[in-house]
């Protein structure tokens, strides 16, 4: 009792002692509530700003540090883009110098020097590079994908009817070529290397270190292998029937001899840099009936309809050839 | 006033004022700031467990951005190495062989990275792996670049030399291809003239009198006069790299002693000059002083119009390019 309080009312100037009613109650109740939590949030809030919990502190740590290292490695790759680019025209130019044409553009290559930047319109926005880079791979895969999809029916019929002769005529290239990054010059009208004139080429050159393997390109019997120092140098002829003969010439060694039977794909001999040639190069030809054909037509067993398009364009491009 | 509470004294019962002591004041203030401590941390550790720690959700917010800055740099990277190795074929696979020059081994283009504290900084984090892994392939670009560039600055070099002896090694044939060839390299049981025993050292061109005769290849005139040795009126080019060509038996000589030439200047006209029994051509070419087969250094596979578009050509071209 000693605890209750009373309240002094000055209208009836009477102590009236303070009861509190049970909505009374909930409000203050209430009040002590909401005043806590904006109390406690103020110390939060305070808190916060002064002190770090360990695994803040360590999240912190490790944002500064890989922030410092983007930015660090960010700047190095700007210079460094800058010396592949540079790079890149050395490249070309050096393409352009020893081949005296235009480089086939690869599909890399896109907005840069010369190209058209096909991503033009996505340029300029916050995250350009992911979205550009993004559409370039989809590019690629969607022509891998439409190139693959060409079917090879008509080849798979034709081989079918004509085994043997398919298994006769030139089919491969005469040296392994991956990438067709070998493929020097087409058939056709090019520069020639010393007279400086239009000549008609009537092989293909392909660029090997002397001494790289080269291929039978069917099956066939060894027409001729002469030593030369003149023209074509060391050369062989291989005589396939069905009106079609080969040419390997320029050779540095024969691993075959006259009149020996070979495979397709056997190693006849090897490239080299004899006769009439500024380099060392193979130089293929394929005579059907003692008319040269184009070689770029007879690669169809090596090469899916991709490759064959990519080695059609650089067989055209080329300018010059090397005998 | 108004707010002020009382309570009964019931020692006098008199109403008083509830006053409490300053200490009391001071004990109470510090009961109820240690409560909302309390009850703070009680709240804050609620909300923690429900919507977790903003400040956490804030950093690792952050974190999941640089990550994506990362996939960036990675994309740069992938691209970077894409394009170097785009060059590293077309260096390797097609100016060295055809330059006739030995690739790079892989060793030198791809170095084992070494060094364990290159990286010592970038241990003791969450994602000291991929940094370091990073950093490591900024690294390897770099590396390659420099390989690359010191690649091509020796190709470059080597292309320019093998350009330079295209113009100046002797490839083509020195007169109009529609003259047939006379003796070649060969041991002639009789002289045409001296009617001794004697080789022959060059090839022969059976040309009309005052047919003209090309530099077969860039060079510089070492001799041009009357030979002692038989030529009659000759001159020598020297081509470097070992060669000389020698035109003997001509009737005029259109070029004078140190002249530099290209390949297709007229340097002379064809003749019957000293030891010779009818007009033609003696072309030779010597390779540091030992004599080759010129038929060997042209190609007859020019008629004669191809012959002289080229000499058209070649004598319009600089060979200072």
């Amino acid at each position: 009792m000693a605890d209750a309080k009373y309240k002094f009312d000055p209208d009836s100037l009477s102590f009236d002692r303070i009861k509190l009613g049970y909505k009374a109650i909930l409000l203050r109740s209430l009040a002590y509530l909401v005043g806590s939590l904006l109390i406690a949030a103020l110390y939060g809030f305070i808190f916060a700003i002064f002190v770090d919990f360990p695994k803040e502190k360590a999240l912190k740590r490790e944002i500064e540090q890989m922030t410092l290292q983007y930015s660090l490695m960010q700047k190095d790759m700007e210079v460094l883009e800058k010396v592949i680019d540079h790079l890149q025209q050395t490249d070309d130019n050096l393409y352009r110098a020893i081949f005296e044409a235009e480089p086939v553009p690869s599909t890399l290559r896109t907005g840069g020097t010369g190209g058209v930047n096909r991503y033009k319109d996505m340029d300029g926005f916050d995250n350009s590079y992911i979205v550009i880079e993004t559409a370039r791979r989809l590019d690629r895969i969607r022509k891998q994908v439409y190139m693959q999809s060409i079917s090879f029916d008509e080849l798979i019929m034709l081989a079918k009817e004509k085994e043997e002769m398919l298994r006769s005529i030139p089919a491969i290239m005469p040296i392994s070529n991956k990438d067709l990054t070998r493929t020097a010059s087409g058939f056709g009208l090019r520069i020639h290397p010393i007279y400086k004139i239009i000549k008609f080429h009537s092989g293909m050159d392909f660029t090997a270190p002397s001494g790289t393997e080269i291929y039978a390109t069917g099956n066939g019997v060894v027409a001729s292998v002469q030593s030369s120092m003149r023209g074509l140098g060391n050369h062989i002829i291989i005589d396939h029937g069905f009106g079609y003969t080969s040419l390997y010439a320029h050779l540095d060694r024969f691993n075959v001899k006259k009149g020996q039977k070979v495979k397709r794909g056997d190693v006849i001999g090897f490239v080299g840099n004899t006769g009439m040639s500024v380099a060392p190069h193979l130089h293929y030809e394929i005579k059907l009936n003692s008319v040269a054909v184009d070689p770029v037509n007879y690669y169809f067993n090596d090469l899916t309809a991709e490759e064959y398009e990519k080695m059609i364009e650089i067989a055209s491009k080329t300018g010059q050839s090397f005998d | 006033m108004h707010n002020r509470h009382y309570f009964l004294d019931l020692n006098d019962l008199q109403f008083k004022q509830v006053r409490l002591p300053f200490k009391a004041r001071v004990g109470r203030f510090l009961v109820w700031f240690s409560l909302s401590i309390a009850v703070a941390v009680l709240y804050g550790f609620i909300f923690h467990q429900i919507f977790g720690s903003p400040k956490d959700r804030i950093l690792s917010q952050e974190l999941e951005n640089i990550r994506l800055r990362y996939s960036l740099l990675e994309m740069q990277h992938d691209r970077s190495l894409e394009i170097l190795d785009e060059i590293r074929i077309s260096d390797d696979l097609l100016y060295r062989p055809l330059l006739d020059m030995d690739t790079i081994p892989s060793s030198i283009r791809k170095p084992g990275i070494g060094g364990i504290d290159r990286f010592g900084d970038l241990y003791g984090y969450n994602h000291s792996e991929m940094m370091i892994r990073f950093r490591a392939r900024t690294e390897e670009i770099r590396n390659r670049i420099n390989v690359q560039m010191e690649s091509f600055r020796t190709v470059e070099e080597r292309k320019n030399e093998w350009k330079r002896e295209m113009e100046y090694l002797p490839y083509i044939s020195p007169v109009n291809p529609i003259y047939r060839l006379g003796d070649g390299v060969k041991f002639r049981e009789v002289h045409p003239v001296l009617g001794t025993p004697q080789w022959h050292h060059g090839q022969d061109f059976n040309t009309p009198y005052g047919t003209e005769v090309y530099a077969t290849g860039a060079g510089r005139v070492i001799k041009a006069g009357w030979s002692t040795g038989g030529f009659g009126n000759y001159l020598v080019i020297d081509h470097g790299y070992g060669f000389q060509t020698t035109y003997g038996h001509l009737s005029s000589i259109k070029v004078t002693q140190g002249m530099n030439v290209k390949r297709g200047d007229l340097v002379g006209l064809s003749g019957s000059s000293g030891t010779s029994s009818g007009p033609h051509l003696h072309y030779q070419i010597d390779l540091y002083g030992k004599h080759k087969n010129p038929l060997y250094y042209f190609n007859n596979d020019l008629n004669e119009e191809e012959y002289f578009e080229m000499i058209q050509t070649l004598s319009s071209r600089s060979i200072f390019r």
